[in-house]
Parts: C-alpha cells; sequence; structure tokens
C-alpha cells in the first residue's frame, strides 16, 4: 500500500491551510458564492438540501486501519455518527457544518487523507478493481499507474480548471469490472507483441443523459509516456471542450461532435509534439519504484482447516461473499454494507471501528472499497475465515448476500442530495422489503439493481442488470427501467424497457422482472444470462401488461 | 518558496495597451507612447497565429472568468510549441488563481482591483508540488524525487 512522504504530507498540510483561508474570506463576504463554489468543489465541498456533504478521497479504493478510525472520528464529531461509500470507491459524510470544515480537513489530513479534486471541473478520484494485484489474470497491478497519474494531476497548473469533471478508471484485469467504458478516460493494462507494457486508451465514455461508451482511440501508448498522451487528451478538451452549454460540459459531448478520428487525431498530434519533453517521460527507475510501493505483503502458506463445527450460516456467507486470492493459503472477502433497511453504502462508527480492528488482525491493516459500495479485506489467510466471518456476525457485517438482490446499489437520492429527483434509498428498501415478504429475496442469485435519483446516474443505473433512473414528471416520480446493462467482461449499456413507470407502480414492476427472469432461468444462470437468452419482450409483456 | 517580487521583476511592459489580434495588426507600426500587445481570446489558436504572435512584445490573456482555464492551455502553446520569446502577461487575476498563473509560464500579471489590499504573497500556499511546469522556482517537485 503507498505511503505518504514528507512531500505528500506538506502538501495536503498546505492545501488545507489554503482552503481555510477561502473559507475565512468567504465568512468575510470577499469571496462571493459562486467563486467559492468553485473553490469549495475542488475541496470535496458540495452544498446538500439540509447541510453540507464533503466527500473524501480514497484513491482506487484503497484505506488503511488508521484511516477507517479516523473517519469514525469525523462521523461522530461532525456528522451523525455515519458516512456513506460512494460508487466511486470515495466516502462522504452528509451533515457537514461549514463553520467546521477546516477542523474536518485539518482531522483528515492528520491520517494522509483528503477531500482534494473529489468533486468540481477536475481529474476526480482514480477508480480501479478493487482486487487490483491479487487477481490471478491481471497484466499488471493498475494502482502503481493510477497514483502516478494521481499525483501528476493533483492542483496541475494547467488542468484544474476544465470544461467539466474528467472521470479515469485503471483495469489491469481481463475481467472489466470498474466499468472502464463509461469513464471519460478508461485506461486498460496491455502488453504489445514486443511484451511491453502499455495502455489502450478509451475516451468519451459517460452515463448521465446521454450514456455513452468510450470509444478506443489509441491501442497502444507505452507506459513510459502515459501521463503526456493524458496530457495531450486534457489539453485538446480544456481548449476546444464546450463550456457555454451546462449540458454539453463532458469530453463525450466533444468527441461526439468531433467524430473519434477527428479527435483522435487531434489528440495525437498534440502528443507528438509533447511526448518528447523529459520532464513527462517516465523512466524504468521511477516505474520500479512506484511499483514496489504496491508489491504484495504476503506469500504463499500451507493452509490450514480448524473450522470442523457445520454452521449454514457461514457456509452460505463464504459461498456468496469470499473468493481465493491469488496467492496460496489466502481469501479476498467481500463485507456487503447493503443491510435490509438501511441506506445502501451506509457505514455507522462503531462499524468503522470494527472494519478497522478485523482489518488489522485478519487482513494486514488494508481495506479496499468497491463500486458497488460494499468494501473488501484482501489478505484474510484461509483458515481465520470462520472466525473473521464471527466477529462481522456482532456487527451487523455478515450479510451473506453479496451481488444478489439483498445488495443493492443506490444514490443518495432525494433524501440528501440537490440535485437529485427522486428518492432512491426509499425504493431499494421497499424492493427489498417487497421480495422479502414474497420468499424470493434471496432466490435470485446473482442479480444486480441500481438506483438512480437523477439522471447524474451516480448509482451507475444504466449497467446494472436492473437500472431505475428517477424522473420528475410535474408534481409526480417515475422512474425508466433499463435492462441488461454490466460490466463483467465489457461494458454494456442497458435498455430502456418502454415508458417510464410511476412511483407507485415501480415496485410492482422490478417484482414483476424477477419473476420473470426466474421463470425463465436455467441452472446456474444469472439475469444477465437469461437476459441475453430471451431478450426483452417477455420482460415488457409483464411489466406493461 | 516562490515570493510574488520575483514574477513582479519581469513585467518589462509597465504602460500597456491591449488590442485583439485583428486590431493589433491594423495598427501595428504606427507611432504610440504605449507598448501594443495582443489579447488573445478563448477562441484564438494560438499556435496557426505564430508568425504574429512572434512579432508582438506583450501577448496578454484575461483570466477574469474565475471557472474557465482554457488559456492555462494557451499560455503553455505559446511558449512551449510557439516558442514565444516576449511577455506574456494575465490579466484580470483572482488571488485565488495565483499559484497556477506563476507556474503556466506567464512573466507578469495584473490583479483584479478588489485583491489589491492582500499582502502580495497571499496566494502562495505551496512550497512543494507534483508535476513538472513552466515556472516551479521555490517548489520542491515531487516526481524528481521518483
Amino acid at each position: 500500500m503507498y505511503k505518504y512522504d514528507e512531500v505528500d504530507v506538506n502538501f495536503i498540510n498546505q492545501r488545507s491551510n489554503q482552503f481555510t483561508k477561502q473559507v475565512e474570506r468567504y465568512f468575510d463576504n470577499e469571496l462571493d458564492d459562486d467563486q467559492f463554489r468553485s473553490i469549495r468543489l475542488r475541496n470535496g465541498l458540495y452544498q446538500e438540501l439540509h447541510a453540507y456533504m464533503l466527500r473524501v478521497a480514497i484513491p482506487y479504493g484503497t484505506i488503511n486501519s488508521k484511516q477507517l478510525v479516523q473517519l469514525a472520528h469525523i462521523a461522530d464529531k461532525y456528522d451523525r455518527g455515519y458516512g456513506h461509500f460512494t460508487t466511486r470507491q470515495n466516502i462522504q459524510f452528509n451533515w457537514i457544518k461549514l463553520s467546521q470544515i477546516t477542523e474536518i480537513i485539518a482531522d483528515l489530513a492528520k491520517v494522509d487523507m483528503h477531500a482534494i479534486q473529489t468533486s468540481g471541473k477536475v481529474m476526480r478520484n482514480i477508480t480501479a478493481d478493487p482486487l487490483s494485484g491479487i487477481r490471478e489474470d491481471e497484466v499488471a497491478d493498475a494502482r502503481p499507474y493510477c497514483e502516478l497519474i494521481r499525483q501528476w494531476f493533483t492542483v496541475h497548473p494547467e488542468f484544474s480548471w476544465l470544461p467539466g469533471k474528467f472521470k479515469i478508471a485503471i483495469n489491469g484485469s481481463e475481467r472489466d469490472e470498474i466499468g472502464l467504458q463509461f469513464h471519460d478516460l478508461g485506461l486498460q493494462v496491455v502488453l504489445n507483441d514486443d511484451n511491453e507494457l502499455g495502455f489502450s486508451v478509451y475516451v468519451g465514455g459517460g452515463l448521465g443523459a446521454a450514456p455513452m461508451l468510450a470509444p478506443n482511440i489509441k491501442s497502444f501508448v507505452p507506459e513510459q509516456d502515459i501521463l503526456s498522451y493524458i496530457e495531450s487528451v486534457l489539453r485538446v478538451y480544456n481548449l476546444i471542450g464546450q463550456r457555454s452549454n451546462d449540458k454539453r460540459l463532458r469530453i463525450k459531448f466533444l468527441v461526439k461532435k468531433l467524430g473519434i478520428e477527428r479527435f483522435s487525431e487531434l489528440v495525437e498530434r498534440d502528443w507528438l509534439a509533447s511526448k518528447g519533453d523529459d520532464d513527462i517521460k517516465l523512466n524504468a527507475v521511477k516505474l520500479n519504484k512506484i511499483k514496489q510501493e504496491f508489491s504484495l505483503p504476503i506469500e504463499p502458506i500451507k493452509s490450514i482447516t480448524n473450522n470442523t463445527t457445520v454452521d449454514f450460516n457461514y457456509s452460505i456467507w463464504k459461498n456468496n461473499n469470499v473468493i481465493s486470492n491469488k496467492i496460496d493459503g489466502y481469501s479476498i472477502v467481500y463485507i456487503s454494507l447493503s443491510q435490509l433497511g438501511s441506506a445502501p453504502g451506509n457505514i455507522y462508527s462503531d462499524q468503522l471501528i470494527q472494519l478497522s480492528k478485523l482489518a488489522s488482525s485478519y487482513s494486514l491493516g488494508e481495506v479496499r472499497t468497491t463500486k458497488k459500495q460494499d468494501v473488501v479485506l484482501p489478505y484474510v489467510r484461509n483458515q481465520d475465515l470462520y472466525v473473521l466471518w464471527q466477529q462481522l456476525e456482532l456487527f451487523d457485517l455478515s450479510s451473506p448476500h453479496n451481488s444478489t438482490l439483498a445488495h443493492i446499489v443506490a444514490c443518495p437520492g432525494a433524501d440528501y442530495c440537490s440535485l437529485a429527483k427522486t428518492e432512491s434509498i426509499s425504493v431499494a428498501q421497499r424492493v427489498q422489503q417487497r421480495l422479502n415478504e414474497n420468499g424470493i429475496l434471496f432466490e435470485t442469485g446473482e442479480l444486480g439493481l441500481h438506483i438512480s435519483g437523477c439522471e447524474n446516474s451516480c448509482a451507475h443505473h444504466h449497467v446494472a442488470d436492473i437500472g431505475l433512473l428517477g424522473l420528475n414528471k410535474g408534481e409526480e416520480n417515475f422512474y425508466q427501467i433499463t435492462l441488461g446493462g454490466g460490466t463483467k467482461h465489457k461494458t454494456v449499456l442497458g435498455k430502456k424497457i418502454g415508458r417510464a413507470v410511476s412511483s407507485d407502480n415501480v415496485i410492482d414492476a422490478v417484482e414483476k422482472i424477477v419473476g420473470v427472469y426466474i421463470k425463465n432461468r436455467k441452472p446456474d444462470e444469472n439475469f444477465n444470462q437469461v437476459f441475453n437468452r430471451i431478450g426483452i419482450q417477455l420482460f415488457k409483456e409483464s411489466v406493461y401488461a | 518558496m516562490l515570493k510574488v517580487k520575483d514574477i513582479e521583476k519581469k513585467q518589462k511592459n509597465k504602460n500597456r495597451t491591449l488590442r485583439y489580434i485583428e486590431q493589433w495588426i491594423l495598427e501595428k507600426g504606427k507611432a504610440s507612447d504605449l507598448i501594443n500587445g495582443i489579447l488573445i481570446r478563448p477562441t484564438d489558436d494560438v499556435e496557426s497565429l505564430a508568425v504574429t504572435l512572434n512579432q508582438a512584445p506583450l501577448i496578454a490573456f484575461d483570466f477574469n472568468n474565475f471557472d474557465d482555464g482554457i488559456s492555462y492551455s494557451q499560455v503553455k502553446i505559446l511558449r512551449k510549441r510557439v516558442g514565444y520569446k516576449g511577455e506574456i502577461r494575465a490579466i484580470n487575476v483572482h488571488i485565488d488563481h495565483l499559484q497556477f498563473i506563476f507556474r503556466s509560464g506567464v512573466d507578469s500579471y495584473e490583479l483584479l482591483p478588489q485583491y489589491k489590499k492582500y499582502n502580495e504573497d497571499y496566494g502562495i500556499d505551496f512550497s512543494v508540488c507534483y508535476q513538472a511546469a513552466e515556472n516551479n522556482v521555490g517548489l520542491l517537485e515531487k516526481h524528481r524525487i521518483y
């Protein structure tokens, strides 16, 4: 796991001091609302319906025990005792007072955490597969590249005032768990014919009102040239991105307007003129040094089976939530934060403390966050699994339903977010309640339901088996349903099933969709496989009958 | 840490008048007590105007729009790719942009009037940075440690 050095520590402390001065100027009416908005967003601070919301960065979803304890402290001291893991691997606090923000930022800095560039028109937190470094099929671990790129583009003098937000994902595995193609920039680690490492580059993806899959604009950029290539993409975007239309700010609209060929040509031209600059070229020494920071902290061990007790609940949990680590003798444990009756992704301070203790005891102090708003312990010895499960049980963290309908992904929705048009959390709860009453909640197998409260699509509903998008029509709330999306092996956008259904009918609609799936599935088939085999028609007929 | 006075010294053309490029071409060569400079608009393609720009002693960029960073890339291209050797000035500068202005390759700046009361080094918050830039004087660059 990357450890902060003196420069990193100085940097976040100096940024914290800078923001403190800016907040003071806002209180003294020396910064107007628009200027302060631009500044506070670059420091992760949103103004929401009831309070300010602070989004704290968890770079590429990696966090340690000490940091979890500090997040618990922040939840207790400055919020209402809980935080909310987001679909971009960060954590946010929804009940922040502006008068306390500088204290919070200073508290985060004490454990090498910050909220820099977690919002605003800048490069955001870079996301990666939560299993980076421990997957069998990896070409290379994505995290060293994430960290290098994160550093290079932090408070960058040229690219800190972009036309719109800019989200990057990096994938080192053949399996795409991160939705590479729905990002502004997606980097797939590849090997060329000479067995050299590099990146296949996708630009111009995004969800929202106009979902687009990023096209591939360059099949191979050598790893030592990746910073200059990203700079060229950003330079073209910064120079001719559409700033005048608030609905056309993202790079996907520029790529669409110019066409893939023209856009690629402009990037290539800029890159040829800049890639030779020694300052931006990554040499082998730099690359190896950063890669060493992420070397695996475990070595193969012989598994000892010390649990002879038969416990059905443990078996179900292990079956659904535990997979093998690529290092012999170790497992990877998923901890679902989607509990019946609570908001998906929410975690209470006592759970954060417990998670911290368990990570220290059983996973070398390391935890990963996922885009499904749950967490992963990456380095658990097989012989510790049963004891770990017993500990998780005590703090309501042992939900054995990873990737099932008991684990819904939802944005904060109109309960918290000023942008949201409809509620998301209550819909998730109503779906789970209905399917639980009917006895099918735990019978669905692998099935993802994602609920976004507006077109910003924070819950990534476009890439879910079942996606719900909240819409307003006059005074009434409706939900647009999409089916068959996914990000398993490649990013696939879900198909709209038909006209949006009203809030009153949306639970019935989901129940009917699940019913069609269960009725038609063959043994071992998941929703996606059933949908691809039978198509959309049966689902449509059922919902609109 | 970089001090504002270091950059102030580079302001060679104290009395200036600024014109958009078409107007500047028309007025070029006419006698004047003022130094004529070109004011670049966000829509100007700096690279394609290289021949004309290289004839001007002063080129200015307007940073009044708090949320718009297009000028930073234009400055970069003017300095690195066009190879412009004259003075690049930022006008209508917000104090919160100073750190970016300094590092982008700008030679001189004019703060908006509302910031005159601030201590000259108010906008200089950092002694470290993560990336190479046109002007990192006084800053420790993290990437050089690798």
